[in-house]
């Protein structure tokens, strides 16, 4: 399979690259919804397991109570040193009522706590790829050989010391080590591995700076950006010598301003004008993100930024999971909430951003995750009207809610990559609880397919 | 109280933010230092027996002040006293328009006032710009609540029966605020004592004039008649002279056990001529304790310890300074604790870099040393290694590791930022060890077992828990702030009954029966 071989199956009747192609443009809507039907058709299924867990999922998204209980006892699972411990947990969270009473009953009490440590490795298991670099391997190499690229995400407890900051570097150089051994002997995969701007390496890992550093201060930037530095600059130079991918993930608004400024920062110095290939992330749900963008623009247009190197930056385009927490945040601090207030304002917002990103080829790579089939089909339908080759934009879904989609996309020739964490999984418990809470949110789009709304209404624009 | 909500603190993430900060720095400093006079109804008397500097950089003086003489504290209370009945007869409508004519004069001022009070008391920015809203909130906070209080509660009415409560101001009321919060609570003080139809007498902390003196300018840029609100600035002797006075009704104290406890006994037995009993409302010392159970997100417990321990140099009542740690994770505790301490910043308050400012004065800080010092001989005692080079009241701050029962380090106010690191066997010992106490201010607790939650606040003294958060930072309107036993009188600041500590209860019940005609 090819880039070429592929280039025709999503062609349109209309010309290529037509400019002046918008949101509300109706061919573009009907290319999107054409695309977004597709795409459904083609993520429909999943194995038994995961369509009886989002069935679950769904049922949950009704009943706040019982959610709140079971994602409270997975939360603090990891921390209870016995079965008991985490029975008696479970036993509190429950709202008094029939299922606390079933719990009281001798026989049951004894088996709910095993049963809720094995359920919580259940969970754990669908959202976390593997415990540990060497057991991803394969799992990765699966994925590869359906098409799909990965990105690791090495989960952690908070950074809060520098040798916790120190430990996690570490694990991320050998993760590099690791993953560069273990896909060197993968099939080629031209979609996979490259686009006009050059090639694409097979290893790609996402690190969180804030893990790098125990000093992020959101008043104070510069702590956190100059205690990171070194480690950054040391993975950089690593993922250049083994032609890596390296990802700097954003988080809560309170790092975004060091984040930001150390990547553009680093990667501007002449040691790296030549790699590694590099991204960040731009979340769509900021009210601030199109200003975020431009400033990135202008840095990889700057001869002594961007345009001084010779790969081009990747731009991950996301909604962003911190919602509830700028949110609240914002709230009690009686401050201007920092993000849209209503969902369909994010995901106008984010196709906004995926047409200035697409429009901004080739100065930019874009990379557009979402599990929004409308988002996603907006991107695809709009870098084909720009002329776009379906290897020009990469498309990401994260692990255990994105499956489907993310094969879709591949099988549909476009270069798909999953977002696969790896850790234990007392280190990986923010991330479940995270995913979790996507999972059941009441306006998800997940739950809205999971609860059997309308194709054609989910494919409308926002 | 609907339409109560809380003033926006400085979003300090924002760049822009910051820079605005820096630019008020820049406006104040040449204006230094700034001459606080003593202020008696309209007449104001300059000197300069008082000196307020900056901890950060003491070479530097914030303040000049003119210290009050036994003379003016004299003439303040008689001018006050024969100012206050026409205040206190005045509708509460318009007492509460005036404190919220206040909060806007503060308001106006928010970023110039948080930088004199980085500049006179080393507090850190985001805690400056805190003190700041809080003074804002406490007068909108009051100005809602007087109105409210006016109609008074629901009392049964039989037929022909007429109950009513109404609340009296009780006169003049000294205020002897301190440095630590240097606006916010000399503000809210003031303004309850205002608002409430009394008069003011107020005696700033001698280590805060400066800031002392932008209220004053707050409440008569406001409208404020200056015969109602006394400025005398001073030492211990301007407050035991207003504290002995018989004309003052209430004194409204924000500081020291001990000094507390002094204003106590002297006001217990009536002066010559004096006809009320003085009440005294008082906000004392706190030792408070983070409880740590085994179930806790350590993730969340090391920044909620390190900040409420180590926040402006651990000088506030509120800062935790004991942590009781379950057994099983205590080593785990411990480690990620030690390993952090490095990371907090010692330096001058104005740099956003800085995590633990300068101490207030060279007593204070000869004091934490002397007690670190006494706690090094019968515990591990782990320090931060980098001071600033420049001349500053620093304190570095200190963890002690298990220091055993009966050291001072566990049983007295420290107010400096020295943390007592104890395992305790369970969540119940760790009760035992908080009631143990006669201090009873704030509390917190670490666990994600709502069972466990629920013993610890069922059993717990003190005034303020906080549960899964840290023990500093109560809002007005959110979490009303006092402390119990030797921490305070049980008054609430910002809370729904606060304004009653300054008033007298008058109940009126009048037969509305005349020959069988109803009212």
């Amino acid at each position: 399979m090819s880039v070429g071989s592929q280039r025709g199956r999503w062609a349109t009747t209309r010309g290529r690259g037509g400019p002046g192609t918008a949101a509300g443009d109706p061919a573009l809507e009907a290319e999107i919804r054409r695309i977004g039907r597709a795409l459904a058709r083609a993520s429909a299924g999943g194995s038994l397991r995961a369509r009886v867990e989002d069935r679950g999922m769904a049922w949950l998204t009704h009943r706040p109570e019982l959610r709140a209980a079971l994602f409270r006892t997975v939360d603090v699972a990891p921390a209870c040193a016995t079965p008991a411990e985490l029975a008696a947990h479970l036993h509190a969270f429950l709202p008094d009522g029939a299922l606390r009473g079933l719990l009281e009953r001798p026989g049951l009490g004894r088996v709910s706590g095993p049963a809720a440590e094995m359920a919580v490795r259940q969970m754990a298991g669908r959202f976390i790829l593997a415990a540990d670099v060497p057991s991803a391997a394969p799992v990765l190499a699966e994925l590869w050989a359906e098409g799909i690229a990965g990105t690791v995400d090495l989960l952690g407890e908070k950074t809060v010391t520098p040798a916790e900051g120190a430990a996690y570097a570490q694990r991320c150089h050998e993760a590099l080590e690791a993953l560069h051994a273990g896909t060197a002997g993968l099939a080629a995969r031209p979609q996979l591995e490259s686009d006009a701007a050059g090639p694409i390496p097979r290893v790609n890992l996402s690190v969180k700076v804030t893990a790098l550093t125990p000093l992020v201060r959101a008043h104070a930037p510069e702590r956190g950006r100059e205690d990171a530095r070194r480690a950054l600059r040391e993975l950089l130079a690593h993922a250049r010598d083994l032609g890596a991918h390296l990802h700097v993930d954003m988080e809560s608004l309170d790092s975004r301003e060091l984040i930001l400024e150390l990547v553009l920062d680093l990667l501007s110095e002449p040691a790296f004008s030549d790699g590694p290939s590099a991204g960040v992330v731009l979340q769509a749900y900021l009210r601030d993100a199109p200003a975020v963008l431009e400033r990135i623009l202008a840095w990889a247009r700057d001869p002594r930024g961007g345009a001084g190197r010779s790969v081009p930056l990747t731009v991950r385009l996301v909604k962003g999971a911190y919602w509830d927490h700028e949110t609240i945040q914002a709230a009690q601090h009686s401050w201007p909430s920092p993000v849209w207030a209503d969902k369909a304002e994010s995901d106008r917002c984010f196709e906004a951003l995926s047409r200035r990103l697409i429009d901004a080829h080739p100065v930019l790579r874009t990379a557009v995750a979402s599990h929004n089939l409308r988002s996603v089909a907006h991107a695809v339908a709009y870098a084909e009207s720009r002329g776009l080759g379906p290897g020009e934009v990469e498309y990401q879904v994260l692990r255990g809610l994105g499956d489907g989609l993310g094969r879709a996309l591949a099988r549909a020739g476009l270069r798909s990559r999953v977002y696969a964490p790896v850790g234990d999984i007392v280190a990986g418990m923010a991330y479940l609880v995270r995913r979790l809470l996507e999972n059941t949110a009441n306006d998800s789009f997940l739950t809205a397919r999971a609860s059997g709304t309308g194709l054609a209404r989910l494919l409308t624009a926002p | 109280m609907s339409d109560f909500a809380n003033e926006p603190v400085l979003e300090l993430r924002r760049a822009s933010e910051r820079a605005r900060c820096s630019e008020a720095l820049a406006e104040l400093e040449p204006r230094l230092p700034l001459r606080v006079p003593v202020a008696v109804g309209g007449d104001r008397r300059a000197g300069e027996s008082l000196l307020s500097v900056d901890p950060s950089a003491p070479e530097r003086t914030v303040a000049l002040a003119c210290g009050a003489s036994a003379g003016d504290v004299d003439s303040a209370v008689t001018v006050a006293s024969a100012a206050q009945p026409a205040w206190g007869r005045r509708d509460v409508r318009a007492r509460a328009a005036l404190l919220r004519d206040v909060a806007a004069q503060l308001r106006g001022r928010h970023v110039e006032l948080a930088a004199l009070e980085v500049l006179e008391c080393a507090k850190p920015w985001p805690e400056a710009s805190a003190d700041v809203a809080e003074a804002i909130d406490f007068c909108e906070y009051y100005a809602r609540q007087a109105v409210a209080m006016a109609d008074g509660p629901a009392l049964a009415q039989p037929p022909g029966e007429h109950n009513r409560l109404i609340q009296r101001p009780r006169g003049v009321c000294a205020v002897i605020a301190p440095w630590n919060f240097p606006i916010a609570i000399a503000t809210g003080m003031t303004a309850a004592a205002l608002v409430s139809g009394n008069a003011v007498c107020l005696k700033p902390a001698e280590q805060s004039p400066g800031c002392a003196l932008a209220i004053l300018e707050a409440f008569l840029a406001a409208g404020l008649d200056p015969r109602l609100l006394a400025l005398l600035p001073g030492e211990g002797e301007v407050g035991a002279g207003l504290v002995r006075h018989p004309d003052v009704a209430t004194v409204a104290f924000t500081g020291s056990a001990a000094v507390g406890l002094e204003i106590m006994a002297a006001t217990a037995t009536p002066r010559p001529g004096q006809r009320g009993l003085t009440r005294v409302v008082a906000e004392l010392g706190g030792k408070n304790c983070m409880l740590v159970d085994a179930d806790a997100d350590l993730d969340d417990v090391i920044p909620a310890a390190l900040a409420s321990a180590f926040g402006f140099a651990g000088q506030k009542c509120s800062a935790t300074s004991r942590l009781l740690v379950h057994a099983r994770v205590a080593a785990a505790v411990t480690e990620r604790l030690c390993g952090a301490l490095d990371g907090q910043r010692v330096g001058p308050a104005r740099e956003f870099t800085t995590d633990v400012p300068a101490v207030i004065e060279a007593a204070a800080r000869d004091r934490i040393e002397a007690t670190v010092a006494a706690a090094g001989s019968s515990a591990e005692v782990v320090r931060v290694a980098d001071l600033p080079a420049a001349d500053g009241f620093w304190v570095a701050p200190t963890l002690v590791l298990d220091p055993p029962a009966g050291a001072e380090v566990r049983e007295e106010e420290i107010f400096g930022p020295v943390l007592s690191v104890e395992p305790v066997a369970d969540m119940a010992e760790a009760c035992e060890r908080v009631a143990a106490q006669r201090q009873a201010l704030t509390g917190s607790v670490f666990s994600r077992n709502p069972a466990t939650i629920a013993a610890v606040a069922a059993v717990t003294p003190v005034g303020n828990l906080y549960v899964n958060r840290g023990s500093t930072g109560a809002m007005v309107g959110r979490q009303p702030f006092g402390g119990n036993r030797q921490s305070g009188t049980g008054a609430k600041a910002g809370g729904p009954g606060y304004l009653s500590h300054f008033c007298d209860p008058v109940v009126i019940c009048e037969d509305t029966t005349r020959h069988g005609i109803p009212a």
